[in-house]
């Protein structure tokens, strides 16, 4: 029952974009098409689940050599490894999602959403084997690691889809020159976390 | 083309070996302050008297059989201690714990105090992630002294406490590490 | 370029929050209370233009087709010195920080400028547009930072401005008013060059 709050609570509840601030970049880069939305969230979704698992084990092996300053520098490297492998099989898998996410993909090594998952993950609340080395020794384990970094992904993209959609409207809108653009996404973007606010008494 | 892929990677190791040098040396230099900061942050002259009022010092709970029961069993306690005056008298037992529920931004960590009678003598936040000017209000005394003077012999309803405006995650992290501090309080401290 | 130029430059024409509109992450987060603001913006001047040097003097040496992993390891490698620094020297701010402080190395300013100047520039230029970006960013953050705890807790740098009987516009701290306050900033910057331009 607690990986059930746990995933609602991560996926909207506690949102990672509209709650957190994580991954706005290229929330305001990417979101201005459904179908290149919708593209890059099943991209995010895929290389955070990953990356959680790997960085997860990963932080074992770091505490344990006793080297947890390298965390930051591994982690990121876990990262765009796993962001280059994705480019590899999207090109082969599917050329024409490829060419649509274009830039994007590389950018989601730099997405703070990634890397910000891995270490709330690491820190936080999710120990891995026992309390030996990290100063919260809390004992949740990989399943609910993995819940919460899907849940967390989910959030995302869900983010993602909401907002492109909103945009597309608002590409047809009448806007005040000086707003055209981001400075209405962002203001948007504070309406609906204001609606995503209202999740707070939910769990 | 292979020979090409062994410079490229041999590149990339170097700069990561570099880099990972750099920040060993940092890292141990910096080790003992960070250690000292990390430690002072917890025994602040100033928490020490709003969880306990008097004490100059807490001292680690002698049972320590007792106390690596409980951790054992509740994997969110740091550790039990017992509070001192001046004069060496024990004024009352405190918790040192986590959050339960995770705040706006994680956990928060807590100080809960007990007197002898079972009621609670005040609480403090030793660290927390909270929002500054929102969650972080959960640190001030117009929380954290409506605490004082409760029982402790019992878990504490969200209906029984003020939250602080707008910061509804933050107040119920607080609320479940003071209810997990009287938790292990009732089980094994009574 | 002449060098005062490439500094103006990361303030005002390309500034990096208002005109480029990067990096937002932590902006929206930390702006919660200016001195903040102001701890985040100096921590990425100093990762900014640190990493800025440290790739402009490598840049013979590190070939095209591994830049980017490259670039990301010197990057990581300030912010936990950085890290390392502030958790040891500024703990307080460090604990205010937070999580936003590991995070400095995916702040897209920062591989930006990599790619765009560092590796292509010599390391004095890529000093100073390293601090012109980051003051640039800073500034950003002391006006996005000092609105939102004016209107949201009536204070400035923790001392009382507004009155106690002013009722804090909660909103402003809260992340709605983060997405709203920068998109209203960004706009006004938008009309103030546009007229300029006019």
């Amino acid at each position: 029952m607690e990986l059930v709050s746990l995933f609602i609570t991560s996926f909207i509840v506690n949102n990672i974009i509209f709650m957190q601030f994580l991954g706005t970049c290229p929330f305001l880069g990417v979101s201005k098409k459904v179908n290149t939305a919708v593209g890059m969230s099943a991209a995010v979704t895929f290389v955070m689940a990953l990356a959680t698992l790997v960085t997860y084990l990963l932080q074992g092996l770091l505490v344990r050599w006793h080297i947890e300053f390298m965390q930051t520098v591994c982690f990121i490297l876990v990262i765009a490894g796993l962001v280059q492998m994705v480019e590899i099989i999207l090109k082969k898998i599917s050329p024409s999602l490829y060419q649509a996410l274009g830039i994007f993909l590389p950018l989601i090594t730099t997405n703070c959403v990634v890397l910000g998952v891995a270490i709330q993950v690491v820190t936080n609340e999710y120990d891995f084997i026992n309390n030996v080395g990290t100063a919260n020794p809390s004992m949740m384990n990989l399943p609910q690691a993995v819940v919460f970094a899907v849940a967390t992904a989910l959030g995302y993209s869900l983010a993602m889809i909401l907002f492109s959609g909103i945009r597309e409207q608002l590409e047809l809108s009448k806007i005040p020159k000086a707003f055209k653009g981001v400075p209405i996404a962002l203001i948007t973007a504070g309406i609906l976390a204001m609606a995503f606010m209202g999740f707070s008494g939910l769990v | 083309m292979k020979n090409n892929f062994v410079k490229l990677a041999g590149i990339l190791f170097l700069i990561g070996a570099i880099s990972a040098g750099v920040l060993a040396w940092l890292n141990d230099s910096t080790k003992d302050l960070i250690a000292q900061n990390d430690a002072m942050a917890s025994m602040d002259p100033a928490i020490l008297e709003a969880v306990m009022q008097g004490s100059v010092m807490f001292n680690d709970y002698e049972d320590t059989a007792l106390v690596e029961t409980a951790k054992g069993e509740n994997n969110k306690i740091i550790n039990i201690m017992t509070a001192v005056d001046a004069s060496g008298n024990e004024l009352g037992k405190v918790v040192r714990t986590w959050s339960t529920v995770k705040g706006f931004n994680g956990d928060m960590e807590l100080y809960v105090g007990f007197t002898p009678e079972g009621k609670i003598s005040g609480v403090s936040v030793i660290s927390h992630q909270e929002t500054e000017g929102l969650g972080s209000k959960t640190t001030l005394p117009a929380f954290t002294d409506q605490f004082k003077g409760k029982d402790g012999s019992s878990e504490i309803g969200e209906n029984d406490i003020d939250a602080v405006t707008g910061a509804t995650y933050s107040s119920k992290s607080f609320l479940s590490a003071v209810n997990n501090a009287i938790e292990v309080y009732t089980k094994y401290l009574k | 370029m002449n060098k005062l130029q490439i500094f103006k430059n990361g303030v005002t024409t390309e500034n990096p929050i208002l005109v480029q509109q990067v990096g937002m992450c932590a902006t929206l987060a930390i702006t919660t209370s200016l001195i903040n603001g102001i701890g985040m913006g100096v921590a990425v001047i100093a990762v900014l233009t640190g990493s800025n040097i440290v790739i402009s003097a490598l840049r013979k040496y590190i070939p095209d087709e591994v830049r980017i992993p490259a670039f990301v390891i010197i990057i990581a490698a300030f912010t936990t010195i950085i890290d390392l620094l502030m958790h040891a020297y500024t703990f307080a701010l460090y604990q205010a920080l937070g999580v936003f402080i590991p995070l400095i190395v995916v702040n897209c300013i920062i591989l930006a400028r990599a790619e765009a100047f560092a590796f292509k520039n010599g390391i004095l230029d890529s000093t100073i547009d390293g601090l012109g970006m980051g003051v640039g960013y800073l500034v950003a953050m002391i006006l996005l930072s000092s609105i939102r705890e004016i209107l949201g807790n009536g204070t400035i740098l923790g001392l009382r401005i507004l009155p106690e009987a002013y009722e804090p516009m909660m909103m402003a701290i809260q992340p709605p008013g983060a997405f709203i306050i920068l998109g209203l900033l960004i706009g006004f910057v938008n009309y103030l060059s546009r007229r300029k331009n006019a």
